[in-house]
Order: structure tokens, then sequence, then C-alpha cells
């Protein structure tokens, strides 16, 4: 380890790396009506370099969608307001390219099905396990 | 004189006296929302210091032992332990025990004089399902408190704890009858484990009462273990109680054996016409298309509800619907009316409608089926 001021090319090295990290910082959304779950995925994705934003109702799920510009979202299926599938539908009209996951209680093959024909690229169970939804999230972004 | 002067007096004393206890709801309310919101502020943070130990093993985000005996901790963990599964809840389970919360919350669900400090501790074992409670959770299957006794048994089928399921089923005869459907709950998610011992519970107890032992039947056709068919079999043949025929045929339904078939076949020339009804549902629900004979006889019951059953059974089998179409002729305008009827709900309108025409525009249960269009 060296202590003291940093040299012109240390500099140079630390300015590029803040800027690239700065810079890459991947923007999620998370839309959940369960502030646990909001609170855990908040946690979980801010530790990991991530910038969260939340929804905790399908309507502001929707809005905050369609006019953020967000590397991936992670969205619930029973929410107040609008459901999960509806809302992932109106996306997918709209042409929002956004990657959508979806993390739901909903335990049935029909809805994961509905959701993938719809627009989602990956479907997750509740109650999961945080490390298995991270691997999954770095492996979209 | 007297009395003119204490009137406005007792006016003044019954208007304060009012007053007085509005102010004080008023200030009860208002206390109680601030704490409300308190707590739930105290919950959000505790949530979030939950997460971090979750997500991360080294988390040295202090929890401290007055944390741990805040109501709001409790329901942070309550509400984590739902959310996540697998190794993760081991780390939920450190930090429970590290506290000894299992402990505290066995401790007031046994003395506490409180009855809301009590519920909320069985809830809370319920919820957090941890196995060092399940003697006091055996214990309480017993509490003299019926959302106690529900809790007990949720917490110990949540562990999956087996040596409770003789005891919860042995309580169905005792119960109340809403413990007794919560406890069923508890049985279904036992699954197959819990068939044997609600097997021998309704073959001693059927001869002595039909609640316990029809509720149980319906739990052993939700938990859908194909080995309970034979000695279900056994149990309709044994009984004359018409609950308890009526439950099994409804258990054999839910298991949908072939082997059930020629018992409820039998069971169409019941006296009773229940009996005749759900033997024909159940064969319906069986899937085997050889019934269609037998059901379209039963099309001609005497008893509008079992034809009616037969006839939606016909619908459910393979090449029902060709076989209901040929029944729209049949010599007995009852069955034919069934037929149409059962031909309507499986969506075959045009039929109903033909049907309809002849027949006259007076049928109502038929006109009701249709909807409005036909009507007009």
């Amino acid at each position: 380890m060296t202590s003291g001021p940093l040299s012109l090319s240390e500099g140079r090295q630390f300015t590029q790396l803040l800027f690239c990290t700065v810079s890459q910082k991947k923007r999620i959304l998370v839309a959940d009506d369960s502030e646990t779950i909001r609170a855990l995925l908040q946690t979980a994705l801010e530790s990991a370099g991530y910038e969260v934003d939340m929804a905790k109702d399908g309507l502001s799920a929707y809005e905050l969608g369609s006019n953020g510009d967000y590397d991936l979202i992670i969205l619930d299926q029973l929410m107040p307001g609008l459901l999960g599938l509806d809302v992932i539908t109106r996306w997918h009209d709209e042409g929002l390219e956004a990657p959508v996951l979806m993390l739901t209680g909903v335990d049935d093959d029909r809805t994961a099905v509905e959701s993938f024909d719809r627009g989602a690229v990956d479907y997750v169970r509740k109650p999961f396990r945080i490390t298995e939804l991270m691997a999954r999230i770095r492996m979209r972004l | 004189m007297f009395s003119d002067q204490l009137v406005p007096v007792a006016v003044l004393v019954i208007f304060s006296i009012d007053a007085a206890l509005l102010t004080g709801l008023v200030l009860l309310k208002s206390v109680h929302r601030r704490r409300m919101r308190s707590h739930n502020v105290r919950r959000q943070g505790y949530l979030g210091l939950l997460s971090r130990h979750i997500s991360f093993d080294d988390s040295v985000d202090p929890i401290t032992a007055s944390m741990a005996e805040d109501p709001a901790f409790l329901d942070a963990l309550i509400d984590m332990r739902n959310a996540i599964t697998g190794d993760e809840i081991s780390t939920l389970h450190r930090i429970v025990n590290h506290h000894g919360v299992i402990e505290k919350q066995m401790r007031y669900l046994d003395t506490s004089l409180l009855l809301s400090r009590r519920l909320r501790a069985a809830v809370a074992l319920a919820e957090l399902g941890d196995e060092t409670a399940a003697e006091t959770l055996m214990r309480h299957l017993d509490d003299r408190e019926p959302e106690i006794r529900i809790q007990a048994a949720r917490g110990l089928g949540r562990i999956q704890w087996t040596p409770a399921i003789d005891q919860i089923v042995s309580r169905f005869s005792d119960e109340i009858p809403w413990v007794r459907v919560r406890f069923s709950d508890t049985l279904i998610g036992y699954g197959i484990k819990a068939t044997w011992p609600l097997l021998a519970y309704i073959r001693i107890n059927h001869r002595f009462g039909s609640k316990g032992p029809a509720l149980a039947l319906r739990t052993i056709g939700q938990i859908q273990d194909d080995q309970a068919v034979a000695p279900l079999l056994e149990i309709l043949e044994e009984t004359s109680d018409l609950e308890i025929q009526i439950a099994t045929v409804d258990a054999l339904a839910e298991l949908g054996s072939p082997e059930a078939s020629a018992a409820l076949h039998s069971r169409l020339e019941s006296k009773h016409w229940e009996l005749r009804a759900k033997s024909a549902s159940a064969l319906g629900a069986l899937g085997d298309p050889s019934a269609i004979s037998r059901l379209t006889t039963a099309m001609r019951d005497e008893n509008w509800w079992a034809r009616r059953s037969a006839a939606a059974a016909i619908a459910r089998l393979p090449g029902g619907i060709a076989s209901l179409y040929r029944s729209l002729d049949d010599d007995d305008p009852f069955a034919a009316d069934a037929a149409a009827e059962a031909l309507a709900d499986a969506g075959e309108l045009v039929s109903a409608r033909e049907r309809a025409k002849t027949i006259g525009a007076d049928n109502e249960p038929l006109l009701a089926h249709m909807g409005s269009e036909s009507r007009s």
C-alpha cells in the first residue's frame, strides 16, 4: 500500500476508474407493493452498485417505467392499481425496451407463460433467494 | 321551582361529561395513530437492517437487545421470514436465536395475562417456524382460546412437526367448526403424512357423528394421496351416514382414481338424491367415458339436481358432448332439458337455443342458461 499524494498517472487512472463506475451505474426499477420486498431489494441492489427507483403500485410502476431509462425492471404481479401483467402489456405495446423480470407470489404456470408472452425476460417466484435473484440480475445486465 | 333550576344544571353536567368523553376518545385515537406511525417507521428501519444481514453474511450493523425487544422488530422478522427462502432463512434464524426471540414469545404465550400479547406470541411462533417452539405449540393445541389453537396448529404444520398430526386429528370431533376447518388446512399442508392418521380417525369415529369425519374425508381428498382410495371405498361400503357417504364420494372425486368407478356407479341407485347427484358428478371427475351410458340413464332421474349433475358430468367426459346432442331427442323431456342445459353450460349455445324453440319459451331454467340474447 502506498500512502501520500497520488502521482499524475495514478490520479488519471483513479479519475478514469471513478468516471467509468459512475457512467456505467445501471438503473433498476423495483415495483412491488410489499414494503419488505422493496427494502430487501433496495438494500441488496444499492449495495451491489445499482441505482434503484421504487414503485409501490401498478400505476406508478407504469409511469416510472415509461418515463425512466431503466436497464432492468423488477415487477410484481399482484399490485394495487394495475396488475404486473397489465403493466408489462402496456410497455410491450409502447415498445419499451427495458428487460422486465417478473417477481411474483402467483404460483401458476399460466401466469409465467403469459408473462413471457408479453415480453418478460425472466420469472422468479416468491419467496425467493436473494443470492439467486442477484445472480439472475447480473446475468441480464 | 327547584326542579326548574335543576334542568339547566343537569344539561350542563351531561354536556360536560359528553365533551370530556369525546375529547378522551379523540386523544386516544390520536395517541394510537402516532404510536402506529412510529411503529411503522421503526419497522421500516428494521427491514433495512435485516435486509443488510441477509444480503451480506459479513454485515456489521448491530442488532441490539433493545431492538430485539421492540414489537416492530418482531413484525419485521416475520415479514422477512415470509419473503425469503432457502439458506437465507438460516441467517434469520441465527438472529432470532441470538436474541432469544423464540424463548421470549414462548414465555408470553405460556404466562402472559394479556390475550393480545398471547395472540401476538402465537402468531409470531407460527410465522417464524422454529422447531424449538414445537413442544410449547403442542401444549397450546388445547388452549382455551380458539385463535391460539389455530396458530399453534399452523406453527406445527409450518415446521412439519409430525407428532402433532395425531393430536390435531383427534380434536376434529370436539372442535368448533371454524377451528376444525383451519386444522384441516394445516393437515393438508402436511401432505401424505396426514393420510393414515385421518383414515384411522374416520374409521373409529364415523359411527358416532358425521361432522368431524366428513371434514377429515374432504381433507384426504385435498391431500391427493392415491393410497387413500382403497380405504375410502371400504368406508363407503361400511357407513350408512349420508353426510359421510357424500364426503367420501367427494374425496374419491378429488382423487380421480378409476378404482372408484364401480362403487360410484352403484351409488347412482341410492335412495338419496344427494348421493346420486354427487356420485354422478364424481363419475364426471374420474374422466372415464365408459360412464356415459350409465349417466345418460341418470339424466332421467326423478330429481332435477341429480339429472343436472349427470348431464354436467357427461359434458366433462371424452365424447360426452356428442352424447348430449343425442340426448336432446330423448323421449323423456326432463332428460332432454338436462342435456340442453349442460350443452349451454359447455358453450354449445346453438343447440340449446334449438331446444328452447322446440319446448317453447317458458322453460325458465333453460332460458336463464342461455342469457338475454336467446330470450329476445
